[in-house]
């Protein structure tokens, strides 16, 4: 009934969103209906806590890692919406959107949540690629919402280029498909039907379907060299939906690489797939490395940021052992701080009306909470204790260490690079002269809450995992 | 099915090779009616009643659908020619050539073996796959890119079928459903790329900055 109360509370809101008039009604049934996710994500991770799994229907199943996945989406999106609204209404006042604009984000924001929900708790890979493709739909007018040039180009590569991965996706999942077909069933091939006739699979087969999943959803997550449509999208769009991207749809499409993983492994053990997530993951800590230190946007320095954490994920998980607790633990404090430093960045296009670092200058005097917000956010995500991150990365690299000795030392060189970007960056952004055109002072307090819950978050959940979360972890570690 | 699967295949060729739009949008839908009498093949054979659903829903969006919308667009904003290749004609027949042969190479015979009886037919969907891939790839035109994705999807939904990969009708209806989104969806986008930039040609969309 929970999953059900989900789908149905967000797409209520969409429609809400279509047919009523009124601002403020739009506004608040939008907000109520994260309110319900998070309660109801709650309540579904707390029974798979207590017996492994949950299951609607024959459509829908989550798992452990389903439901953290879960529980993450429901905090960004609850955090995205509250910031929305301030941030949409300050757009208003400066004649940026109109009413119509409103409506269409509203309707397109709850339609991509439903689709990351959906996304994760289909007990079917095709239903879960529909929803992953959905996601790309609902996005690529938010990503085009300001209706520039250069917005526009960026929804098209992102149209295009996720179009393509995730039919790339599509075809590996068929090819999977041959172990069930084989055997003469028919109907709905869900993911448990595949892990059990695993055994079944031909080994090469299974290795070919691994690829073109693992392109076609890592397309999806960003991993070099595919990651192409990221930091346009990323920056072109409102900073929530960079949120939501960064911190929930990340997520989403990772898990279901992971899903894959787990088959593949079954059939021909852990070695092909972690050599696979090892190299993605090297190259997207690569290269977004040396673009971070050069970068100029910081919004696009965000997005290549996301980019390098996708890598740090796949090196948890390529690693394995306890590589692979980490990695769970990073994706959770990675999409908590990600998400507050879009929402922040927000903040600094609104005051300063521009995206461009050389731009921001003396944020700490003229934006002072936001200010100390984003350096914490951006300490907490480039790995500086106290945050988890830090824990995370440091536990990664000592899984690595004694298998890939090589690859750890060049990635964690890679870290200290992108460690230094980004204090060269946020440097020249608080501090420096003070703009004469700039009016000091934070815009609302309602931008500040939202950062600030899910900065808090990712600090308490740095030392204190609650018991049922402790469970879901340890689960998601036995089986992925 | 080696004939209409022949039109699937040459279809996707000829979208490479043709500078009017319209031909291009035509040979997508050609392209689609082949994939619906290659289904209507399975239902003679299955005569699973569901699979008449999919036969109509492709039926309407791939082959009606795309069609009013795409050359709706072309009529609207006259884009009489597309936009030109990444590489020229002979290397992009070339490379058409070396793509047919990798499909039918031992490197893919894995793929191609999965029902033996269709091993030649096989080899031919993963060869369009390929080169659908490469028509999205190699074409600056917006509206070609957008027929390549559609072209990829006709030749993956071709090989599962040979395949006998997915069954599943109420799938294939959620799969048609996204397609139909996507064609609406790539419409706006097309027409709006044209209404910004005076042209579809996206290699000049890189030189934008605001």
């Amino acid at each position: 009934m929970e999953l059900l109360i989900v789908i149905t509370s967000l797409i209520f809101a969409a429609l809400v969103a279509i047919f009523v008039k009124k601002r403020a009604v739009i506004e608040a049934i939008s907000i109520v209906a994260s309110a319900i996710i998070v309660v109801e994500s709650v309540i579904i991770a707390l029974k798979v806590a207590a017996t492994g799994s949950y299951e609607q229907y024959s459509f829908f199943s989550i798992d452990s890692l389903g439901s953290i996945v879960m529980l993450v989406i429901a905090c960004v999106d609850i955090a995205a919406v509250v910031y929305s609204v301030q941030y949409l209404r300050k757009e208003t006042d400066k004649n940026i959107i109109g009413f119509n604009r409103v409506k269409q984000y509203f309707i397109l924001l709850n339609l991509f949540s439903a689709a990351m929900f959906f996304a994760i708790s289909a007990s079917s890979p095709i239903f879960a690629w529909i929803a992953i493709e959905a996601t790309t739909l609902s996005t690529a007018f938010l990503i085009s919402f300001y209706n520039k040039p250069s917005a526009i180009q960026g929804a098209w590569k992102y149209l295009i280029i996720n179009s393509v991965g995730l039919l790339l996706g599509f075809f590996g999942t068929l090819v999977y498909f041959t172990s069930v077909s084989l055997l003469g069933e028919t109907g709905l091939i869900t993911w448990q039907d595949l892990l059990h006739n695993a055994s079944s699979m031909n080994p090469l087969i299974a290795k070919i379907a691994f690829v073109f999943a693992l392109i076609g959803y890592g397309t999806k997550v960003g991993f070099v060299p595919m990651h192409t449509w990221k930091p346009s999208a990323y920056g072109k769009s409102p900073a929530p939906i960079g949120a939501l991207f960064s911190g929930a749809l990340l997520p989403v499409a990772f898990y279901i690489i992971l899903k894959f993983k787990a088959i593949t492994d079954s059939v021909v053990g852990p070695e092909f797939s972690s050599q696979l997530l090892i190299l993605f993951g090297v190259l997207s800590v690569a290269v977004p490395a040396f673009i971070i230190l050069i970068q100029r946007d910081y919004k696009r320095l965000l997005a290549y940021s996301s980019i390098e954490n996708a890598g740090m994920l796949a090196l948890g998980f390529g690693f394995g052992g306890i590589g692979v607790m980490a990695a769970l633990l990073h994706l959770i404090y990675h999409s908590l701080v990600k998400s507050a430093l879009f929402f922040l960045s927000g903040n600094f296009l609104l005051k300063y009306h521009s995206a461009k670092i050389a731009n921001i200058k003396y944020a700490l005097k003229v934006l002072p909470v936001t200010s100390v917000l984003f350096i914490i956010g951006v300490f907490a995500c480039i790995g500086m204790p106290p945050f988890g991150i830090f824990f995370t990365k440091v536990v990664i690299f000592s899984a690595g260490i004694k298998t890939w000795p090589l690859v750890t030392v060049m990635t964690l060189i890679f870290v200290s690079i992108v460690f230094i970007g980004f204090l060269k960056h946020v440097s020249s952004m608080v501090f420096g002269e003070k703009p004469t055109d700039i009016s000091k002072g934070e815009d609302s307090v309602w931008l500040i809450i939202s950062p600030l819950v899910l900065i808090i978050l990712a600090l308490i959940l740095s030392f204190y995992l609650p018991p049922f979360l402790h469970i879901l972890i340890d689960n998601s570690v036995l089986h992925y | 099915m080696q004939f209409l699967l022949g039109i699937v295949f040459l279809s996707v060729i000829y979208m490479h090779l043709t500078r009017l739009n319209i031909s291009a949008v035509v040979s997508y839908s050609l392209q689609s009616l082949a994939i619906v009498l290659i289904l209507i093949n399975s239902y003679l054979e299955t005569r699973e009643p569901f699979l008449i659903i999919v036969i109509l829903t492709t039926l309407v969006v791939k082959v009606v659908l795309s069609s009013v919308f795409f050359v709706g667009l072309v009529k609207r904003k006259k884009l009489t020619f597309s936009a030109s290749n990444y590489l020229n004609i002979p290397l992009t027949l070339i490379l058409i050539a070396m793509f047919t042969v990798v499909a039918h190479s031992e490197q893919f015979s894995l793929l191609t073996n999965l029902v033996s009886a269709h091993n030649s037919l096989l080899s031919l969907s993963l060869a369009t796959i390929f080169i659908s891939l490469f028509l999205t790839v190699n074409r600056k035109g917006a509206l070609s890119q957008a027929l390549g994705v559609l072209s990829l999807e006709n030749s993956i939904l071709a090989f599962a079928l040979f395949a006998g990969l997915e069954k599943s009708p109420m799938l294939q209806i959620g799969i048609i459903f996204d397609i139909a989104i996507w064609i609406v969806i790539a419409t706006v986008f097309i027409s709006m790329i044209y209404e910004h930039f005076g042209s579809l040609d996206t290699s000049l969309m890189k030189k934008v900055k605001n």
